[in-house]
């Protein structure tokens, strides 16, 4: 009897543990594989001017959650349509997906296609694990004049292209009409300058029980207003940190004077883990978001009226902070043909405006921006075409170097260090990256 | 003739111990073999790749002990998270130890529901870290319960709590009592400030799991002290407190020498928690060695950077040499007690 109960026991464990690892395959299966048969006449050959391999199966990573997996899911459908003999398995990795593709191509069982960020740029780009795809997009007839050009730059190591923007995101002046309408003060506008900011912050603060401005220790938050004080965080070559000539420093000071006068909060001063969610909670009457902000509000704050303008502007104009990932082949995939294919049809115009219609991201052409509908989207993509908007991106180290900022900037918001102290130290360490990347 | 006689008589049982030899390897060539493999084999290669310079993708440059002079230089963070480290150690083990034996004691006596508080009291045990890191991840929001419970426990008395923001406050222990005086502590001076808060939370939370692990082997240790010796030493006149210090603790030295051992190289290796809680912050104030080693090796750190295998590796040796000292100093001061007994 007692053996029988061992015997059931260790037989439903083994039935669990075959019912996870099963899951996790099907899950491929059911909304990974997507594969055309016999659908659309397009031969091998008619593939974006590429032949895919004869039976050729590629596999597709990325990061995502459940509504970018579905971008990924219809575009992977588009591609089908042009390119039946194709087969693309989806495979999305929603968690670590960078140490887990480090892990992967270490192991030589790299994806044929990833998503790549800086951080895999550096460990995969500069160590020849990505194709070039300038060949193909020659054959395919792209060109890199086509792309918004900073959304180039991670991905370009000696003139040669590892991997194309799948798209891209900046930051807009976020806020809550309400507020505003409370404090007494006037809309903001695309024209508005940092000090313009700066007045209704405060005015905010005085006028209303609710945060001004809300801002974090955060080195994307603090590039806008260093791009647009002419600074940068380090020289064009990525080989000298300049984090203390001028321009950040200037910027830097405004925003600690804003936090020490109280029209600068943190989202965690009003109780918010980020100001996005302030803004929702409507904890402050202004911040510096992106696009995301759309589709967050729609789900988490359905009822919260909010809008955004373009980002404000500095002394030496608009500046604003782009961030985007790129799609990269890998070098050992068997079917180059094929997954160049793809890369270039999921970045391709097509399948950029399809993707721009569903609202979930900006394309990377400059002119399909126009198929931006949401009002807010539009005002905050113009930041993408600023002549002094820049991709945050200083060379392998990039990480360490943002790092050094967003430190800096916290041990200014603890009162622990002045700005000039801070960002004297932030220099060194990211000086210190630098060096160690060359 | 006496010769031959003793060789051939020797020769028997000595053929058996030899076959038995072989048998006893023979069932452990599998372990052995993995182990070879995956544990020596694997460790003999870390060796070499510390002495190189590394991305797991090119293969490995000599340097020499570059890695090792760089680790231990000032600007890596290593030493800072040594500091850290050390400084949880002193604080987490004795902690840890000591609840876990408070537990076992208590649960050691015939009350009433003893299984039902065993179970509640091992929870924290088997349930995965990371689980017990978001729900300490809420818990410690500045306007989470622990701060709630602080403000209405303050408010009783008629004080004032000021909230904390748990999980990013990189302010030292030294550094608040210097504060409430009236001074302070620079921040070069780091290693005078003492844990910060952060750091402080995130011990509480590992001693809340790794405790009730130890009481169960304190529990079980506790049970095979004879009840002769108490018996004795009541008819002796000892008093409860007397028959625990003089007869209950020294009998379970070997066990206690077991936990701390055990409960050093776990604290000297924590890394789930600040993964999933402060990534190293604020301010470093929460960096370990493993941590460091894992974003050194994986180009992790701070949202992204060159792979160093050589440096992670160089680290992670550091990292046993300490261990193994501080294991090795521990054994001898508590065994020389026990050989007393």
């Amino acid at each position: 009897m007692q053996r029988t109960r061992w015997l059931m026991l260790l037989a439903a464990m083994g039935l669990i543990a075959v019912a996870c690892g099963g899951g996790s395959s099907s899950t491929t299966v059911d909304g990974g594989v997507v594969s055309t048969t016999g659908a659309g006449g397009t031969s091998a050959g008619g593939c974006f001017g590429l032949t895919p391999e004869e039976g050729a199966t590629i596999v597709f990573s990325g990061w995502g959650d459940e509504t970018e997996q579905q971008v990924y899911r219809d575009s992977i459908a588009r591609f089908n349509e042009a390119c039946p003999d194709v087969t693309v398995d989806y495979q999305p990795v929603p968690a670590d997906f960078q140490t887990q593709m480090k892990a992967a191509f270490a192991g030589g069982e790299g994806p044929d296609i990833i998503y790549v960020d800086d951080q895999l740029m550096t460990a995969l780009g500069l160590t020849g694990q990505l194709l070039p795809l300038d060949d193909y997009m020659a054959q395919a007839g792209v060109t890199r004049e086509e792309f918004i050009p900073s959304l180039l730059t991670i991905f370009t190591v000696d003139d040669q292209t590892y991997a194309l923007p799948k798209d891209w995101g900046t930051l807009g002046l976020i806020y809550l009409p309400e507020v505003i309408e409370a404090a007494g003060i006037e809309a903001p506008t695309g024209d508005w300058t940092w000090a313009d900011l700066r007045t209704a912050a405060q005015a905010i603060a005085d006028n209303t029980d609710v945060g001004g401005f809300c801002q974090g220790a955060d080195w994307a938050r603090l590039a806008p207003w260093a791009f647009s004080h002419g600074g940068s965080f380090t020289n064009a070559a990525a080989t000298e940190a300049t984090l203390t000539d001028g321009g950040v420093i200037q910027a830097a000071t405004i925003v600690a004077d804003m936090k020490e006068e109280g029209s600068l909060v943190t989202a965690s001063d009003v109780g918010a883990t980020w100001c996005g969610e302030a803004i929702g909670r409507k904890l402050v009457g202004m911040t510096l978001e992106g696009g995301w902000m759309v589709n967050f509000m729609n789900t988490d704050y359905p009822d919260v009226e909010w809008s955004a303008v373009s980002i404000p502007a500095g002394p030496e104009g608009k500046a604003d902070v782009i961030f985007t990932n790129g799609i990269g082949v890998n070098a050992a995939t068997e079917f180059p043909n094929a997954a160049a294919a793809f890369t270039l049809f999921v970045t391709g115009r097509e399948n950029q405006a399809a993707i721009t219609e569903t609202g979930f991201a900006y394309p990377t052409r400059e002119d399909q921006l126009n198929l931006i509908t949401n009002e807010n989207d539009q005002a905050i993509s113009e930041g993408g075409t600023y002549d002094l908007s820049l991709v945050s991106y200083w060379g392998p180290n990039t990480g360490r170097v943002n790092d050094a900022v967003s430190k800096a900037l916290e041990r200014i918001f603890l009162g622990e260090q002045d700005v000039e102290a801070a960002f004297q130290q932030a220099e060194e360490e990211a000086q210190l990256a630098l060096d160690e990347a060359a | 003739m006496v010769s031959r006689a003793t060789r051939t008589r020797r020769r028997g049982p000595n053929t058996r111990v030899r076959n038995e030899t072989i048998v006893a390897y023979l069932f452990l060539s599998p372990y052995l073999l993995v182990t070879a493999v995956f544990t020596v084999g694997i460790i003999a290669f870390a060796l070499y790749i510390s002495f190189t310079s590394y991305n797991l993708f090119e293969s490995p440059t000599w340097v020499g002990l570059d890695n090792y002079r760089r680790a231990l230089g000032d600007t890596g963070g290593f030493l800072r998270s040594l500091g850290n480290i050390v400084l949880y150690v002193v604080i987490v083990v004795p902690l840890q130890t000591g609840i876990a034996l408070m537990l076992a004691s208590i649960l050691n006596k015939p009350v009433r529901g003893q299984k039902f508080f065993r179970t509640v009291f091992y929870g924290p045990s088997v349930t995965s870290s990371v689980v017990i890191a978001s729900i300490f991840l809420w818990l410690y929001l500045k306007t989470g319960i622990i701060n709630y419970l602080f403000d209405q426990t303050f408010s009783l008395f008629g004080a004032q709590w000021t909230a904390i923001e748990w999980l990013n406050d990189p302010r030292g222990l030294f550094q608040l009592i210097a504060n409430a005086f009236g001074g302070d502590i620079a921040s070069e001076q780091w290693y005078f400030r003492g844990p910060s808060v952060t750091w402080l939370a995130v011990m509480a939370l590992n001693i809340f799991t790794t405790a009730p692990t130890f009481m169960i082997i304190y529990l079980a240790a506790l049970q095979d002290v004879p009840p002769p010796l108490h018996e004795a030493a009541a008819i002796d006149g000892a008093n409860r407190w007397q028959q625990f210090w003089y007869i209950t603790l020294p009998m379970l030295r070997p066990v206690t020498l077991l936990i701390v051992v055990l409960g050093t190289i776990g604290a000297f290796q924590v890394f789930d928690q600040v993964q999933f809680l402060t990534a190293g912050g604020p301010l470093n104030t929460t960096l370990t060695p493993v941590y460091l080693v894992y974003g050194e090796a994986l180009g992790v750190l701070g949202g992204g950077s060159v792979i160093r295998m050589g440096l992670a590796s160089a680290m992670a040796f550091l990292l046993a040499v300490i261990i193994f000292i501080f294991t090795f100093i521990q054994r001898r001061y508590i065994e020389s007690g026990t050989e007393r007994y």
